[in-house]
């Protein structure tokens, strides 16, 4: 069933509407009609069906996508319709790059292991490397903007962050631009035009700091962009509501503690570019989400992986105030569960939980 | 190069004459060979119903899918879920709406396992149309709408449109004509969360007992005139 589905959906849907006339006609056998007002010898028939104009009427109902290609020619042949013109053109952005070159990862367990072990050595000495890199660009960093400190940036990024998610709530869609790059814009945006958000950021756990930095050229020695990795730790509340009004996600409520690696971009050789939230770094080592609240149906012909986008820092929960332990803990039910897969994807926005 | 043009002009429209006349040169016939073929369909998609002119802003209806945009405001823990609704619809069907109108109120208020089911046995061909619809909304509920279990649905608002009308002749006795209508409809329908209502038009239908209680109540508060 599923390859059928998959090969020709459209075969499928006519062989259904097929059939369903057929039925109907087998099952309209059983009704007999007199009527009375035709003529009963059949060489009137080609008479009476001459009284009528013939007309040609339209499929209203048929879409162009269901159309074969010689169909469509011959339509818009017959109506003197030219051709489009092919969109040879493929449109791309030069104000920010597709994605994170040389991304930062993010040490397991957040960089606890111990020096002693092999593993703990060699991400000590990787650590190292990378860190001559960074030093590297933020001092090209520097020589594009000179105001430029990698202590004061942290601060600095925070507010781009908490603008960001705090448009993206209030679905401001023509101020956010200011504060993510085209490319994070779709990933933020997607889906939230039927939802409501409410995003509160309480508080920095600790002082947000730089720990990764880069910068690439692109196209010619001159255009050159620079990436920065912010890690945040932060206490935040997400409850996200549908269309109706009724929670879907999250919780009014309860504060999460929320540890992210946040990449900011920009374009440096430009005299007006300004820093914007580009990505979120996944780590591969993030623990599966717990499944959804809601019951859904798994669809077997659509098989897609949403990515985690969200770094819980060990799903901790905490409550804002204390209350009976009962409570707490079906607080902590309801925040920790995540949302269903199709409901993930509606909820789209790279929002830390 | 103006005379020749015209010529060229004089060409054309003598074209089945030139075809005719044996005086014509080889020349020329060899010029213009498509000039001899003039189009003889007078009634074509050109002119007809499909005419581009005709077609212009021929969207169907907008304003009942805009129902789908509109966002509640959150609800408090202690309020009652509000129900999840969906507007759907099929425009342009090749039916009457006045035929349309007894399948769209047939379903109305069912719930929708209720209506597919009653709908295979519909013996009319708009039946087709709107079992097709409200499984499309039942699906478009469970994917964008929020709605947990399909089968939790009920048909809210079930109506009929008109839509396209296209205009054609007949012939009748003694030189008269009578116009044609060649009708097209929308169907509109509306699916809600939840379980259908008892009785879905207002107001109820009232029992043996209250229509009894109610004649009582109507024959004691008479007035007898001139009594005491």
């Amino acid at each position: 069933m599923r390859i059928v589905q998959m090969q020709m959906p459209q075969a499928a849907t006519t062989g259904a509407r097929m059939l369903v006339p057929g039925l109907q006609n087998t099952l309209q056998m059983q009704q007999v009609r007199h009527r009375q007002t035709k003529h009963w010898k059949p060489e009137f028939k080609r008479l009476r069906r001459q009284k009528f104009i013939k007309i040609e009427l339209p499929n209203l109902q048929q879409k162009p996508q269901d159309m074969s290609k010689e169909e469509m020619r011959s339509r818009m042949k017959e109506r003197g319709v030219f051709p489009p013109r092919p969109w040879m053109e493929r449109p791309f952005h030069i104000s920010c790059t597709g994605g994170i070159f040389e991304p930062y990862v993010p040490p397991e367990g957040d960089g606890k292991k111990s020096i002693i072990t092999t593993s703990g050595a060699k991400q000590k000495f990787e650590f190292l490397e990378k860190k001559s890199k960074s030093m590297l660009a933020v001092r090209k960093i520097r020589s594009y903007e000179e105001s430029f400190s990698s202590d004061e940036f942290g601060s600095y990024a925070q507010d781009i962050y908490i603008s960001a998610h705090t448009h993206m709530a209030a679905k401001e869609k023509y101020k956010i631009r200011e504060f993510v790059t085209e490319r994070c814009y779709p990933e933020m945006m997607h889906n939230v035009k039927d939802k409501t958000i409410h995003w509160r950021f309480l508080q920095s756990l600790e002082p947000p700091r730089l720990v990764h930095a880069r910068c690439t050229e692109v196209i010619t020695k001159e255009n050159q962009f620079a990436q920065i990795t912010v890690r945040f730790h932060t206490q935040q509340m997400l409850a996200i509501y549908d269309r109706f009004g009724r929670l879907m996600h999250g919780s009014e409520i309860l504060t999460k503690d929320v540890l992210e690696y946040v990449v900011f971009e920009k374009h440096i050789s430009n005299e007006y570019g300004q820093w914007r939230l580009h990505d979120k770094i996944i780590p591969e080592w993030l623990p599966a989400k717990q499944p959804a609240p809601i019951t859904y149906r798994i669809t077997d012909d659509v098989v897609e992986e949403t990515p985690p986008n969200q770094i819980n820092a060990g799903e901790q929960a905490k409550q804002l105030e204390p209350g009976s332990s009962q409570q707490q803990k079906d607080q902590v039910n309801m925040a920790t569960t995540t949302v269903s897969p199709t409901v993930e994807q509606i909820s789209k926005p790279t929002l830390a939980i | 190069m103006y005379k020749v043009i015209r010529q060229m002009t004089q060409l054309k429209l003598q074209a089945p004459l030139l075809t005719s006349a044996p005086a014509a040169s080889a020349a020329n016939l060899l010029a213009f060979p498509q000039q001899t073929t003039t189009t003889q369909n007078v009634h074509t998609a050109a002119t007809g119903g499909l005419c581009a002119k005709w077609n212009k802003n021929n969207h169907g209806p907008r304003k009942w899918l805009e129902y789908n945009k509109t966002v509640h405001p959150p609800q408090e823990t202690n309020e009652e879920p509000r129900k999840a609704y969906l507007c759907h619809m099929r425009s342009n069907i090749k039916y009457s709406p006045d035929k349309m109108w007894y399948i769209a109120a047939f379903v109305r208020g069912m719930s929708v396992d209720e209506a597919l089911k009653q709908l295979n046995f519909v013996l009319k061909k708009g039946a087709t149309d709107v079992k097709e619809t409200i499984l499309e909304a039942q699906q478009m509920a469970v994917e964008r709408h929020n709605v947990e279990y399909k089968s939790n649905l009920w048909i809210a608002e079930s109506f009929v449109g008109k839509g396209r009308v296209f205009k054609g002749m007949r012939r009748h006795a003694r030189g008269r004509f009578g116009r044609v209508e060649y009708k097209h409809c929308h169907y509109f329908l509306r699916l809600e969360e939840g379980e259908p209502p008892q009785h879905y038009y207002m107001p109820e239908p009232q029992t043996p007992q209250q229509q009894y209680e109610h004649w009582v109540e109507q024959m004691r508060s008479r007035k007898v005139i001139n009594s005491l």
